[in-house]
């Protein structure tokens, strides 16, 4: 228990360093850390696949990508942030505890045992036998985002 | 059949970036094309045939073997998939003309294309979490399409877009989680079943609020609104009447009524809110419209004043206010379809989308100005135009509810509705004709053939209201009016 709390912790700090800090490579690194406490949460919980891909795809592969699109690109002018932001954050966020700590009391004493229905089984089982309509969902994001991409980076030709 | 609406539009889009490298323009215009009237083809015959006896679930079977791949049809998906295949073809048609100056036309389509089998996924499915799934499809393919002009506004506009889409997907998928952890499940019927064994009112009152939230924001509705004003203007035109038209309903409206009405079940609770929110939308909106310079904005408020109408509607919950808001759906998707096409051909010919340097131009565009007139008078509710009827609908549903003051509401925001289109109009098309716009000529016609045809469907659904009604919007507020027993009874736990 208190190991994940610690855990938990770990991964709220983290979260709130990766939107407050002002070098991007930092806020980057700060996700990455969150996510890896995440999954080693999710490992603690029994829940090995979520952690695999927590670590593997938001630890790693996301921050690679982050890594290189800052490396990519520069900073152009100065754009000043408006003091507001500075202050709104930590009142919502306060804000959202609250609400987190009272809502989730009142949802946690509700919520039943998870009923073992025909959705449960092997990992495998579950995600081509019965989540078969979600891959082709998954699919169609991924093809979304590759035309979004071509579409966005084309270089615009003046003649057509 | 069923499962062409969702994998037609998906093969189709996959390969057109391939065949847009053999042929730029005209492979990928015949092709897309091709598609939509297929589409729009199968749901006006043969998909009444599937939902003669009353809804039905079909399993998807590949190689004889049934495959984990379930969809639901019923009146009310069908009459969605009917207004998106309409709304998408005429779209499609109209882009012949007006993408070519953007180029890379294939890239175009495909988008277009993978935006319409997300709305067709979204309206079929019957899981919570593929809701999710195609709402991102559809959402994915839209931002790019605003974005496609490459100009600082677009892209500004999209990203704003992105950002608060983003918000209304947590939301959503928060409250998914949520149900997800009370009921053990994600399905339609085993959720609506789960939720009234556990009688769990406060999860449900949460959840509620976030669908509220999320699909609120995806709907646009006023406070949920910032973001549209943006995005519908800045997108090229066809793709601002797909957004206004179709997306804002079949993400915000249809994905709420569906959950809201087939899983939670209506409580009075859940209908005021509806009813309020629709009612603050549609006052607050005309009002900003009325000081709109910029055509497309104006419209774009509009957009939102008039989704205000259909969730209003839908949210007194009777049968008669439910066909009311469903009707003003569909007649809204092809007034603001055909009027949004109409902004892009002005814009097409004069460069430009400020109202106070327009005027007079229906002299030089006459089809133009033809059209967006009955556009505008359908929208304002004149009759015998569509609009008329579905407003009449609405207003007579909540003076039988007994909601007086919102039917007062909703009859003085139609005249502010005028007010702010005939000004569109005069500013726009009567008056004289600026000396600058002498040699400006009439959009070709690919751009006209589609105005056009959506002018005429607004007067002949205007004419035979009653026909249309009965044949379309009663199946479909029939399965909404079911409530819970629809998911519980006809799909079978």
């Amino acid at each position: 228990m208190i190991w994940q709390i610690l855990l938990l912790s770990g991964v709220v700090l983290f979260s709130i360093l990766a939107i407050l800090s002002k070098d991007l490579i930092k806020s980057a690194i700060s996700l990455a850390l969150a996510s890896l406490f995440l999954g080693i949460l999710f490992f603690q919980m029994n829940a090995p696949y979520a952690g695999v891909f927590e670590i593997s795809v938001v630890a790693g592969l996301i921050t690679v990508l982050f890594m290189l699109t800052i490396a990519l690109t520069k900073a152009e002018g100065d754009v000043r942030e408006s003091k507001l932001a500075r202050l709104i954050f930590p009142l919502v966020f306060v804000a959202f505890i609250l609400i987190d700590v009272l809502v989730m009391k009142g949802l946690l004493q509700k919520v039943p045992a998870l009923p073992e229905t025909s959705e449960s089984g092997a990992f495998g089982d579950v995600l081509w036998k019965q989540r078969t309509f979600d891959l082709i969902g998954q699919l169609a994001i991924i093809l979304a985002g590759v035309f979004s991409v071509l579409a966005l980076f084309r270089k615009r030709n003046k003649d057509e | 059949m069923i499962f062409l609406f969702i994998g037609l539009p998906l093969v189709v889009a996959a390969l057109l970036p391939l065949i847009g490298k053999i042929s730029k323009r005209v492979l990928p215009d015949l092709l897309a094309n091709a598609v939509f009237l297929l589409l729009l083809v199968l749901a006006v015959t043969a998909g009444r045939q599937v939902i003669s006896e009353g809804p039905v679930l079909k399993q998807l079977n590949w190689l004889g073997e049934p495959v984990g791949i379930t969809v639901a049809v019923d009146g009310f998906s069908l009459f969605m998939l009917m207004a998106i295949s309409l709304l998408t073809l005429c779209v499609s048609l109209y882009s012949i003309d007006y993408m070519e100056r953007y180029g890379a036309k294939a890239n175009y389509y495909a988008l277009l294309l993978m935006m319409a089998a997300g709305m067709n996924g979204l309206v079929l499915v019957t899981d919570l979490f593929n809701v999710y799934l195609f709402l991102e499809v559809a959402a994915i393919a839209s931002y790019a399409l605003v974005a496609y002009g490459l100009e600082h506004d677009e892209l500004e506009a999209s990203f704003k877009y992105l950002m608060l889409s983003v918000i209304a997907s947590a939301a959503i998928l928060i409250s998914i989680a949520v149900l997800f952890g009370m009921t053990g499940s994600l399905g339609f019927t085993a959720v609506a079943a789960g939720l009234r064994s556990l009688d769990a009112k406060f999860v449900v009152g949460f959840c509620a609020a976030l669908f509220i939230m999320g699909f609120g924001l995806k709907a646009a509705l006023i406070p949920f609104h910032a973001w549209l004003p943006d995005a519908h203007p800045s997108a090229p035109a066809p793709i601002s009447a797909i957004l206004s038209g179709l997306l804002i309903k079949v993400s915000g409206v249809y994905a709420l009524t569906r959950i809201l009405f087939n899983v939670f079940g209506l409580t009075p609770a859940l209908s005021q809110v509806l009813m309020y929110l629709g009612a603050v939308s549609i006052v607050v909106a005309a009002f900003l419209a009325l000081g709109q310079k910029d055509m497309k904005r104006l419209l774009a408020y509009s957009s939102i004043s008039q989704v205000g109408y259909v969730v209003l509607g839908i949210g007194i919950g009777t049968p008669l206010g439910i066909a009311g808001g469903l009707f003003h759906l569909f007649n809204h998707a092809l007034a603001k379809g055909l009027l949004f096409l109409n902004s892009g051909s002005v814009q097409h010919a004069t460069g430009t989308r400020n109202l106070e340097e327009m005027g007079g131009l229906a002299k030089r565009m006459p089809v133009t100005a033809a059209t967006s007139l009955i556009g505008s008078l359908s929208i304002v509710g004149v009759p015998p135009l569509s609009g008329f009827w579905s407003k009449l609908i609405i207003i007579m549903a909540l003076v039988q509810a007994k909601e007086w003051p919102l039917a007062l509401v909703a009859i003085l925001a139609s005249v502010l509705t005028l007010w702010y289109y005939l000004l569109m109009q005069r500013k726009a098309f009567f008056g004289k004709l600026d000396e600058k716009w002498k040699n400006v000529k009439e959009a070709p016609f690919w751009m006209t053939a589609s105005t056009v045809i959506l002018a005429l469907l607004s007067i002949g659904v205007g004419l035979f209201f009653s026909a249309f009604i009965k044949s379309w919007i009663q199946p479909a507020s029939d399965v909404l009016a079911r409530g819970i027993h629809l998911a519980l009874g006809s799909w079978g736990i």
